[in-house]
């Protein structure tokens, strides 16, 4: 008992360390000089880089899974390690492995908090049964919340969204069969993804909340797909909501330009 | 403050005057007798009130004469005053003051109302509700079961179960989601389950087993060690009896009884046993004239005889160091109750 007692006090200092640690990865790690990557680079051989690359892409690439961007912090942390000094040089291969071979594309959607996301670099196709990936229903539930927001001007109440859910047997006061806790999910898990935002709008009293679109969603989501869906559901044009309209192809073209 | 507001402050000199008077706090005299004047609210300074009171008629006038502009959809003049009015309303303290700020807020709810509907003229209006309608025949609602479905609140008709992942499968086109890795087979996920759940199913698990096997095998060994304890009850019982009847009159001392100076575990043993004599009325512990404790043996039908209700309980202590203690004090050399191991190992034989 007391020797359990006393192991239990020691590993305690030792985690809050662990923390500091990984606040303060970040903050110390600077861009190495490209001399200092290139005096790196020759230290190493070319199967010891490429063995790193391998690794980072599978790091992500298992990250990835969980939709959650991926920190730059645990990047150099758990896998770079002590081959920082040739970070850049690293990360300029891995985005090409993600191009060439896997037709992905490694989107930095965070500069300030350096934060990763994976996105597909292929054209998508709509036959669903040429898809590639298989659908989750919460990409529908995803879909309807995005284009609610979008289409209401880039921020809505989350009343909006719930009674636009409501409307569609997903009570957020209720479990749902597939989505389960409706309003955690929507204010938790695709917040955490960076699909939304859920921020209290300012000077309310009871507060209320508004939802907006994610950092993940504004590069992985086409507005113009959107749009053209949303029209295809109103038997309209997209050119019926002008505004809508030119922010899609305007927002379309600057990430095509940037890929 | 915004231009509005300024620019009405100069239309009205002789009200705009009081903006200046803000900071004379320290005015404390009452000077106007309304209603709410009456209340104890001391640290109001009347005239801040009026200025409060100046500020948003001002505003609700400026809101009625720029009605057009107010409406129109390409700025945000309504929002504007409306912060204006919330930072109004910051320094209002008294219900008078908070009337003006209902009324402009009606004001303002009104316009809001208008624009709103302006919009809607245009075509171009997005109606959430309506959106949600061309989903639901887009996931397949089935309203023809609309009176079977009365009793779901969202109202009738209802969705076929893969309703949401036919949208998704559609929906899918807009993401440029990357396809997730996954495991071969599934063979393990890419991390422990959350901990919590973990520790829910480990604690169910052998609760329900050891439901299972209760029955059968806890019946066997219960039975066994009461047995086992009957029996050691009624051989110390026979110890018990036996020394009485070398000399009834010689008080045994329940110590020197009990104590096992070779064994401190027989001796609690041995005190566990005896609790069960005494319960069950076939042995009593007295006080001698020194106070020590002494032990005797009740004859059979006496014990049967007395109430249950009628003795008395105690709880008794003992450590390694008292029993030490009590070897030392009475000298004790031998155990009177030998151990019960030799001759239950000869009998097994």
């Amino acid at each position: 008992m007391s020797q359990r007692r006393v192991s239990h006090s020691q590993s305690r200092p030792s985690a809050s360390r662990q923390v500091i640690e990984d606040d303060e990865e970040d903050l110390s790690f600077t861009l190495p000089s490209s001399s200092q990557v290139q005096r790196g680079m020759d230290r190493l051989t070319s199967a010891e880089v490429d063995r790193k690359v391998a690794e980072v892409v599978q790091f992500i690439l298992i990250k990835d899974q969980k939709k959650v961007p991926i920190k730059r912090a645990d990047i150099i942390k758990n896998v770079i390690k002590e081959n920082r000094n040739i970070y850049p040089e690293i990360m300029k291969k891995v985005n090409m492995t993600f191009e060439k071979v896997f037709g992905l594309k490694l989107v930095e959607i965070d500069v300030k908090n350096h934060a990763f996301i994976l996105v597909n670099n292929l054209e998508q196709v709509t036959d669903r049964l040429a898809s590639m990936n298989p659908a989750h229903p919460k990409t529908g539930l995803l879909f309807v919340i995005l284009s609610v927001i979008f289409m209401k001007g880039g921020a809505v109440k989350e009343a909006v969204v719930w009674n636009t859910l409501k409307k569609l047997r997903v009570d957020p006061g209720e479990r749902h069969e597939e989505f389960g806790d409706v309003k955690k999910l929507l204010t938790d898990e695709f917040v955490r993804q960076k699909y939304l935002e859920y921020a209290r709008i300012p000077h309310t009293d009871p507060p209320e909340h508004e939802f907006r679109w994610g950092l993940r969603a504004e590069s992985e989501v086409s507005k113009t797909r959107l749009l053209e869906f949303v029209a295809q559901l109103h038997e309209k044009e997209p050119q019926n909501w002008p505004k809508q309209y030119k922010e899609a192809t305007t927002s379309d073209a600057r990430s095509s330009q940037a890929s | 403050m915004s231009e509005s507001s300024r620019s009405a402050n100069q239309q009205n000199g002789v009200r705009g005057r009081g903006g200046d008077s803000e900071e004379e706090d320290d005015e404390e005299e009452m000077l106007l007798g309304g209603p709410s004047a009456t209340q104890e609210d001391d640290d109001e300074d009347p005239a801040q009130r009026r200025q409060i009171r100046h500020q948003y008629r001002e505003l609700i006038n400026c809101v009625q004469q720029n009605r057009e502009d107010m409406l129109n959809p390409s700025n945000n003049k309504l929002t504007e005053v409306l912060v204006e009015a919330n930072k109004l309303f910051a320094n209002v303290r008294q219900a008078r003051e908070a009337a003006l700020d209902a009324q402009f807020l009606v004001l303002a709810t009104d316009l809001g109302k208008e624009k709103a509907n302006q919009l809607h003229a245009d075509g171009s209006a997005f109606d959430p509700s309506a959106f949600a309608e061309h989903l639901l025949s887009f996931m397949g609602l089935n309203r023809l079961e609309e009176d079977d479905g009365m009793e779901d609140a969202a109202g009738g008709g209802y969705l076929p179960e893969d309703a949401w992942l036919r949208l998704a499968h559609r929906a899918g086109s807009c993401f440029r989601k990357a396809p997730t890795f996954h495991f071969m087979l599934g063979s393990f996920l890419a991390e422990p389950p959350p901990p919590r759940q973990r520790v829910e199913r480990q604690r169910k698990a052998p609760s329900k087993e050891v439901k299972r096997i209760m029955p059968t095998q806890l019946k066997k060994m219960e039975e066994s060690q009461q047995e086992a304890t009957e029996k050691e009850v009624e051989r110390i019982l026979g110890f018990l009896q036996s020394y009485h009847n070398e000399n009834p009159e010689l008080p045994i001392s329940y110590y020197e009884f009990v104590i096992d100076p070779q064994s401190f575990s027989r001796t609690v043993e041995n005190i566990f046993h005896i609790s069960f004599l005494i319960r069950d009325g076939l042995a009593k512990i007295y006080l001698d004239q020194n106070k020590l404790p002494c032990i005797a043996p009740v004859p059979r039908e006496e014990a049967e005889a007395t109430s249950s209700s009628s003795r008395q309980q105690c709880v008794i202590s003992i450590n390694q160091s008292s029993w030490r203690e009590i070897i030392e004090a009475f000298d004790i050399t031998a155990a009177m109750i030998s151990s019960s191991a030799p001759t239950e190992s000869a009998s097994s034989q």
